[in-house]
């Protein structure tokens, strides 16, 4: 059991290298926890706040140096490490909950109201319960948070949960197309306003992306996923944030130019990159993996784009534009 | 001097800071917290420094005169830096962790919350949002809890607004408020906000008693707009149908036909926004009426066709 050795020289572990405040921050919590529960094992305090073992047990040896003047053994932090276990019998006023910013604040009101927000997701209510709680310390109700509520959303979260393959009637607004699909479920995003289902789709034979609102219908069944989706349940959560949209190996790297009626573009499509010219036009760089999706986005634009490159694409509109045509000219003659 | 790691000085200067008392002045703290040169200039910029890293931590502070020859004291009030207990039940406190992990509001803000509480966030759920992290939206939402005036740059305008709610809808964050020079109601996306929103003083902004926060902060983009409403019919095949009842919602059918398609009445202003909006659907949805709205859409669809007209763009 290592306690403090003031003076003593404390061996020269080399600290992932953090700057003294984000240091400060996480000992304070790991404190905290400490102090509410008396004692934990190195690896689940490791784990919870993202150190590593030897990084934890340095900071906390250090802990126990500190306290009060005369820093007499009993105006030290009372804490005990070893490689196992870390025991503590601290100050209750450590384990008070601490001020918080307006960023983290507002970070948890957030998040509360954002899974709120997604039906049958809080079964037991201790999640709006905790969040009035939270709303009166922080004096403040006029947040609202409300995520996307597609049709089979639920039916969805159920079958990530369950673990059970599902079919799923879909409709690919790239391609224009139905299909069924048979699908692991793997996990569920939300990304931009659309929930997103990722999973091992068979047809395909890798993972796909489904966006849950263009699920037609679904069935589940009583068949377990046998594949699981890659990068899920992973290390920390941080590090599990979804992919953003990497144009695969497929994408045609479009660029167009569009005048200043068309600028809405940039806010309506992921671009690749926007380069104001001179003449008040700006140049807007895509990638596209769909003539269908891209011919619709020229017909959209109508006048006020036009493709500078490739040249084999520039009648995609004029394409996209003649098949909806055909179908008033049909509908006319009714 | 005695070589002390940084961290063990600033958790000493932190306990020391917050015991309970008068406020100290530099002298009596530097002689009591070791790791701090023994005198001088070099003892004031290590405190300022400490001071600083404290400050960026959210940790505040204060500054009092005192008696005696130093006339300066500092201390860290408990009220500055406790938050009045919350009382959360530890199945509260577990879901406002699986919370936190669950969504991700692009950096380490909720993590950081959790912390301050005492807890750390559940491991990753299978279900996560991401909500977009904007360097305004906290500045809005201090300005909210402090009932304070906003100002600030969207969209090439300056604006004077009493904020009244923040709301995250179909992708986009708003800032719902009261426009004091407009002296009208306005939704702003908050990704417009240009620059760093300024607050007025605490308590300075008051909504008119008449105000609705309840009101829609984002309409359609088909019903922004100052032209007259006009009533639109569009007919939807099956294949998009739930698509577009989630964006327009179940009241707007007026028909449901055998083949699965579907019948909705728009209320529409802007009919350059329905159009463009309309054919993200491509073939599978139709304008049936009014014919204007019809023969403005086919006119458009027929310049496209053929786009020799506009051959210069």
């Amino acid at each position: 059991m290592a306690r403090c050795g003031r003076g003593s020289g404390r061996l020269g572990h080399r600290m992932t290298r953090l700057d003294a405040g984000e240091r400060l921050r996480r000992l304070l919590a790991v404190l905290a926890w400490l102090a509410r529960r008396g004692r934990a094992p190195v690896s689940e305090l490791s784990e919870r706040f993202g150190i590593s073992p030897e990084d934890l047990i340095s900071d906390l040896e250090l802990a126990a140096c500190c306290g009060l003047p005369p820093y007499t053994p009993d105006q030290l932090m009372e804490i005990m490490v070893d490689e196992i276990e870390v025991v503590a019998n601290l100050a209750p006023e450590l384990a008070r909950p601490r001020r918080l910013s307006s960023a983290e604040g507002f970070a948890l009101a957030a998040a509360a109201r954002a899974i709120l927000s997604v039906p049958g997701s809080d079964t037991d209510g201790a999640l709006s319960g905790a969040l009035t709680k939270l709303d009166k310390a922080l004096e403040l109700d006029r947040l609202r948070v409300e995520l996307d509520d597609p049709p089979h959303l639920e039916e969805v979260q159920q079958a990530v949960y369950a673990g059970r393959q599902v079919e799923l009637e879909y409709h690919s607004s790239s391609r224009d197309e139905v299909s069924r699909r048979l699908v692991d479920p793997g996990s569920l995003v939300a990304l931009d306003g659309h929930w997103y289902l990722d999973g091992w789709c068979h047809r395909a034979g890798g993972v796909r992306r489904f966006r849950v609102d263009r699920i037609l219908s679904l069935q589940s069944t009583d068949v377990a996923s046998c594949h699981s989706v890659a990068g899920d349940g992973g290390e920390g959560s941080e590090t599990r944030l979804p992919a953003p949209f990497v144009p695969g190996p497929e994408a045609t790297v479009v660029r167009l130019s569009v005048d200043e009626a068309g600028a809405w573009i940039s806010d309506a499509v992921p671009t690749l990159e926007v380069s104001p010219w001179s003449d008040g036009r700006r140049e807007v760089t895509l990638a596209i993996v769909s003539d269908v999706w891209f011919g619709r986005l020229l017909m959209r634009l109508g006048p006020h784009a036009r493709v500078v490159d490739p040249p084999e694409l520039a009648a995609a509109g004029a394409k996209e534009a003649k098949r909806v045509l055909a179908r008033y000219e049909v509908d006319a003659r009714h | 001097m005695e070589r002390v790691d940084r961290l063990e000085r600033l958790t000493d200067l932190v306990l020391v800071l917050l015991r309970e008392g008068r406020a100290r002045s530099l002298r009596e703290i530097a002689d009591e917290v070791p790791g701090y040169p023994s005198a001088g200039e070099a003892r004031r910029q290590a405190f300022e420094r400490d001071k600083r890293t404290l400050r960026d931590e959210g940790i505040v502070v204060s500054t009092e005169p005192i008696d005696g020859s130093d006339q300066i004291g500092y201390r860290i009030k408990p009220e500055d830096f406790y938050l009045p207990d919350l009382g959360l039940t530890p199945e509260e406190q577990a879901a406002l962790n699986l919370a936190v992990a669950a969504v991700h509001l692009g950096d380490p803000s909720g993590r950081d919350a959790l912390w301050r509480l005492g807890s750390a966030p559940a491991p990753s759920p299978l279900t996560a949002a991401d909500l977009p992290s904007l360097p305004a939206l906290p500045v809005l939402f201090e300005a909210l809890r402090a009932h304070a005036t906003l100002t600030f740059s969207h969209r090439g305008l300056r604006r004077h607004v009493v904020p009244a709610v923040l709301r995250f809808r179909r992708g986009w964050w708003y800032l719902l408020g009261y426009d004091l020079d407009r002296e009208a109601p306005r939704t702003f996306r908050v990704d417009r906000i240009e620059d760093r929103p300024k607050l007025g003083a605490p308590g300075s902004a008051v909504l008119p008693a008449d105000f609705d926060l309840e009101r829609p902060s984002s309409e359609a983009p088909w019903q922004i707009g100052d032209g007259d409403a006009t009533d639109v019919e569009v007919l939807v095949d099956a294949v998009v149908v739930p698509r577009m009842l989630h964006e327009v919602g179940e009241g707007a059918v007026t028909e449901k036909r055998d083949d699965g398609s579907v019948v909705v009445r728009l209320e529409v202003s802007h009919t350059g926004a329905l159009r463009s909006w309309l054919l993200e659907f491509g073939e599978h949805v139709e304008i049936l009426s009014p014919p204007s709205a019809r023969e403005e859409m086919i006119e458009w669809l027929a310049a496209v066709a053929a786009p020799g007209d506009w051959a210069t763009g």
